[in-house]
């Protein structure tokens, strides 16, 4: 492990960006967003989540698939240099990894070619994951929930901590552990140093709400699909695309054309199963035309079907959609009806 | 409070209504959510207090109407804004007015919880207190005490109506029409910039935009089955965060809701991105006001001023 | 890495009005690299997105056989804006085409067995692709059936077809009209009356495709003549963008229509909620 005092942060994070585009915390109009920034003076170091989630580092809201014109079609060509991430949370970590499941896989068919997303994995796998250990969870933290917590280090490249004023470094993957080896800048932290993280961690632990024990959820939510409980939970959603748009892990999007039909390109763009168009066929038949059976749609993928398909939940715990759904439908107590809910 | 649930069970068991849609306590410290009361037992959830931010009244027209058709008898506690938009769709033939019972409750403004989070600098706000015309905040080490009308919805603060004009019952005493000397303070600060800052104002602002449909979608005048911006068939606009899109997007329907917005501020909560919806919602009010003496939601009696014509009104615009 | 979002380029080389009302109209395609045209395999079930560049993309059924070298064909109503540019293309002009993509009809496990084929309307595509398959390789199968609905006459598709598989001694085809009309010689009935009358042989593989309410009703048709569970099978529509199990549109439970299907058997789709 090592440290760099935080007034020489920048230049480490020069020395990262000789290499790599930095994306970090930053201010983005009156919010917090994880952007490519110039310098290390630019990154937030105070907040625990961003307003936006980091996925659209690698998976942006609109993203161009091809051009056409007449010369054909022509794929972007990427030029800029690979993506380190500074400052993720362990949550936000984890979230990147369940989308690369989806992204670098389909959970049939993990060995062909067919399946996997060029444009998600150009950027994924060349990356640098600096991930961040979470001092302050928020009230709406629930990572511990899914057996993640504020202080974990698995799918990063380097692990930091926040202590007083240095930052410690910890190389986790080969690639991380390489890369902290061609600083020589830094300092080797000291036994007083590591000591302090085990202080901060059961700090950060102890503002975690009270855990509730999800071990059944998979397996009891898969059991109610027919049961009135959705019309209760989904009696109050006005179906904005507010809580997917923010979600670390939703990632369902539309493929739309812009354009003439001699020139012009073919982007794909979040969009939301809270939508009603979002399975509108063009016969008119929907098969998930009420709201009820959208919000089924969403909770039932997040807590069942991509366990089903990847054994694990599509949640992190992040609280993003807790803290921005304008009705108040919070997730936690979805989970708990659920879990509460005595089958008829 | 606990007069509100009293009404609220009286009327249910005179079967009144069948169903009263109000706010029950929330998650989080400065948000209600929506509570669907059916039953006497429940009506203990509700609560009414500067938490009660949305605007209720837009379930009557939302999801293919689907309380409407499966409730007779609705009733529903609003605050001055909301009772508004009962009038409007009263006016709008949306609903018949006696198919609503309308609680009204007297309103002191309700919390924006954007202006609570900018004024804790990132730190988290666990509790409150209401001191005389104080909020005093409170996190995990920190106190801070601010005017209370430093945390007030924009709309609230401007607000003519905060006791509803159309009420079935109120919990109290009404106040009638408040005077609001400046209450077109932000649209005139808008409107003596010049038009290229004008332009560059909502160039940015609306390049923040995330296209979640989350105003939309909360907004009780909001109510089309099938929005412009979804169709595709043509298909309207583009569907991207681009500025230039998200600036159609929100202008029109700005202009959608020309004399039909009830600056309840729902759209302003509502936004993930803290957009600055209200300058032109209520710039388009403005416009309507001083053109055609029109202010959505007041008189059940008068037609909507986008429905009717009359020789001489102004014909300025349409020549620019 | 290969790339599944871009589509091949394909010249259309014939378009066939299949009913008066020209709402349904059939596209012969070739390969305009030949190259594409070698590495392009496919089997009958499966389904490509019919690209129109400024329009959009929209899935259809391959309706062509694997053993018609050089073509691919798709049948395609009017319905919404892709399909109502498909229909507007000319013979001659270019167009885009991502696949092959899905799962197919298991025709493997047809090999020796009897076969039911039952169509409604349009939707007789990819059953085309499989029964022209299966006629070629004739031999590897037991005896064909093919009960084929249409609300009147001019809504079947494939006419010319019709009229020679109905010549064919070694195929069962029985064709039915919803209303009785003038000229018409064939069966009346809606298909599952004509499906409980014609009664299949239960140990026989059967493949269903139709509108909803023909498959509803067909369904309990076919379990009441015995048929096993796991050798009904039926391809499933849905909305769908990338088809590839990413875009998250055409989900029925943890399965999507667009990897785990369009086929499905009877024994898998009872186990998914609101599959139908």
């Amino acid at each position: 492990m090592v440290k760099i005092k935080k007034t020489r942060l920048k230049d480490f994070i020069d020395f990262v960006q000789q290499e790599y585009d930095v994306f970090a915390p930053t201010e983005v109009g009156k919010k917090t967003a994880f952007k490519k920034i110039d310098s290390a003076f630019e990154i937030i170091h105070d907040i625990v989540n961003t307003d936006r989630s980091p996925k659209e580092v690698f998976f942006p809201q609109s993203e161009v698939l091809f051009e056409y014109g007449k010369d054909g079609l022509k794929t972007p060509e990427r030029k800029e240099k690979p993506i380190a991430v500074w400052g993720l949370r362990h949550c936000d970590t984890s979230s990147l990894t369940m989308l690369n499941k989806v992204f670098s896989d389909a959970h049939q068919m993990p060995d062909k070619d067919m399946f996997k997303d060029p444009y998600w994995k150009e950027k994924y796998d060349n990356s640098l994951i600096f991930n961040q250990a979470c001092n302050t969870p928020l009230s709406t933290c629930f990572c511990h929930w899914f057996g993640r917590g504020p202080f974990d280090k698995t799918s990063s490249d380097i692990f930091v901590v926040d202590v007083d004023d240095v930052f410690l470094l910890e190389g986790i993957s080969e690639k991380g552990k390489a890369f902290l080896a061609k600083y020589e800048k830094a300092e080797q932290a000291t036994k007083e140093d590591e000591a302090k993280i085990t202080e901060l961690k059961r700090k950060a632990e102890s503002f975690l709400a009270e855990k509730t024990d999800i071990s059944e959820l998979f397996e009891k939510i898969g059991k109610l699909w027919d049961e009135p409980i959705w019309e209760e939970i989904s009696g109050k959603c006005v179906n904005c695309g507010a809580c997917t748009f923010v979600c670390s892990t939703c990632h369902c999007f539309d493929v739309s054309d812009e354009g003439k039909k001699g020139k012009g390109k073919r982007i794909r763009l979040w969009d939301s199963c809270m939508f009603q168009l979002f399975t509108k066929e063009a016969s008119g038949h929907n098969p998930r035309g009420i709201s009820t059976q959208r919000v089924r749609q969403r909770f039932m993928h997040k807590y069942n079907y991509f366990m089903d398909n990847y054994g694990v939940h599509l949640c992190t715990g992040c609280g993003r959609c807790v803290q921005v759904c304008p009705v108040n439908l919070d997730v936690r107590e979805l989970i708990k009806k659920v879990l509460d809910y005595k089958i008829s | 409070m606990q007069q509100l649930i009293n009404q609220v069970k009286k009327i249910l068991k005179a079967k009144e209504v069948d169903l009263v849609i109000g706010w029950g306590k929330g998650s989080l410290p400065f948000s209600a959510t929506p509570v669907f009361i059916e039953t006497e037992e429940d009506a203990d959830k509700l609560i009414f207090d500067q938490t009660c931010r949305n605007n209720l009244t837009s379930y009557l027209t939302k999801d293919k109407r689907r309380l409407t058709k499966a409730y007779e008898k609705i009733g529903i506690i609003v605050k001055g804004c909301d009772s508004r938009s009962v009038v409007l769709y009263a006016v709008e033939n949306q609903i018949k007015r006696e198919d609503v019972v309308l609680i009204g409750v007297p309103c002191q403004g309700v919390f924006e919880k954007k202006k609570i989070a900018k004024l804790a600098e990132g730190k988290e706000v666990l509790e409150y207190k209401i001191n005389g015309d104080n909020i005093i905040l409170n996190g995990r080490d920190f106190e801070s005490k601010y005017p209370l009308k430093d945390v007030l919805c924009d709309s609230c603060l401007t607000c003519q109506y905060p006791d509803a004009p159309e009420y079935d019952f109120f919990i109290g005493t009404p106040r009638k029409e408040v005077s609001i000397p400046e209450a077109y303070k932000i649209v005139e600060d808008f409107e003596k910039k010049s038009a290229e800052e004008r332009w560059n104002y909502i160039k940015e602002e609306y390049s923040k935009c995330i296209r979640c449909y989350a105003c939309r979608n909360v907004c009780p005048s909001c109510y089309c089955p099938e929005c412009f911006v979804d169709q595709n068939d043509p298909q309207w606009i583009g569907k991207t965060p681009e500025v230039t899109d998200s600036i159609i997007f929100h202008l029109i329907r700005n202009l959608h809701i020309a004399g039909r917005c009830v600056d309840c501020g729902a759209c302003v909560s509502a936004c993930p991105v803290d957009l600055d919806l209200r300058v032109m919602s209520k710039k388009v009010e403005k416009e309507i006001k001083e053109r055609f003496d029109y202010l959505a939601g007041i008189d059940i009696n008068e037609k909507p001023a986008m429905a009717t014509y009359c020789e001489n009104e102004k014909q300025d615009f349409i020549m620019g | 890495m290969s790339n599944t979002y871009i589509p091949i380029p394909m010249k259309v080389e014939k378009i066939l009005a299949e009913n008066p009302d020209r709402s349904l109209r059939t596209y012969d395609l070739s390969f305009v690299n030949e190259a594409d045209g070698k590495n392009f395999h496919y089997v009958p079930g499966q389904f490509c997105e019919f690209s129109i560049l400024g329009k959009g993309e929209s899935p259809f059924g391959i309706a062509s056989s694997p053993t018609e070298e050089g073509i691919l064909k798709f049948t395609v109503s009017r319905t919404g804006s892709v399909t109502n540019e498909i229909h507007y293309l000319q013979e001659g002009d270019i167009v885009g085409v991502r696949g092959p993509l899905g799962n197919w009809y298991p025709f493997e496990k047809f090999k020796g067995k009897d076969v039911v084929i039952i169509g409604g309307g349009f939707a007789f595509t990819t059953l085309r692709s499989l029964l022209v398959f299966m006629l070629e390789n004739r031999e590897d199968y037991g005896k064909i059936t093919v009960i084929y609905g249409a609300r009147t006459p001019d809504f079947f598709i494939y006419k010319e077809e019709l009229q020679e598989w109905d010549k064919r001694e070694d195929l069962n085809l029985i064709l039915t009209i919803d209303k009785p009309v003038p000229e018409w010689d064939k069966l009346c009935g809606f298909v599952p009356v004509v499906t409980k009358e014609v009664s299949p042989d239960p140990n026989s593989w059967c493949v269903i495709c139709g509108p909803p309410a023909m498959i509803k009703f067909t369904l309990p048709v076919l379990l009441e003549l015995n048929f096993a569970h796991d050798k009904i099978y039926t391809s499933l529509e849905r909305r769908m963008k990338c088809g590839i199990g990413k875009c998250g549109r055409c989900g029925i439970g943890s399965k999507y229509v667009c990897i785990d299907g369009p086929v499905f058997s009877y024994e898998e789709l009872k186990k998914i909620p609101d599959a139908f």
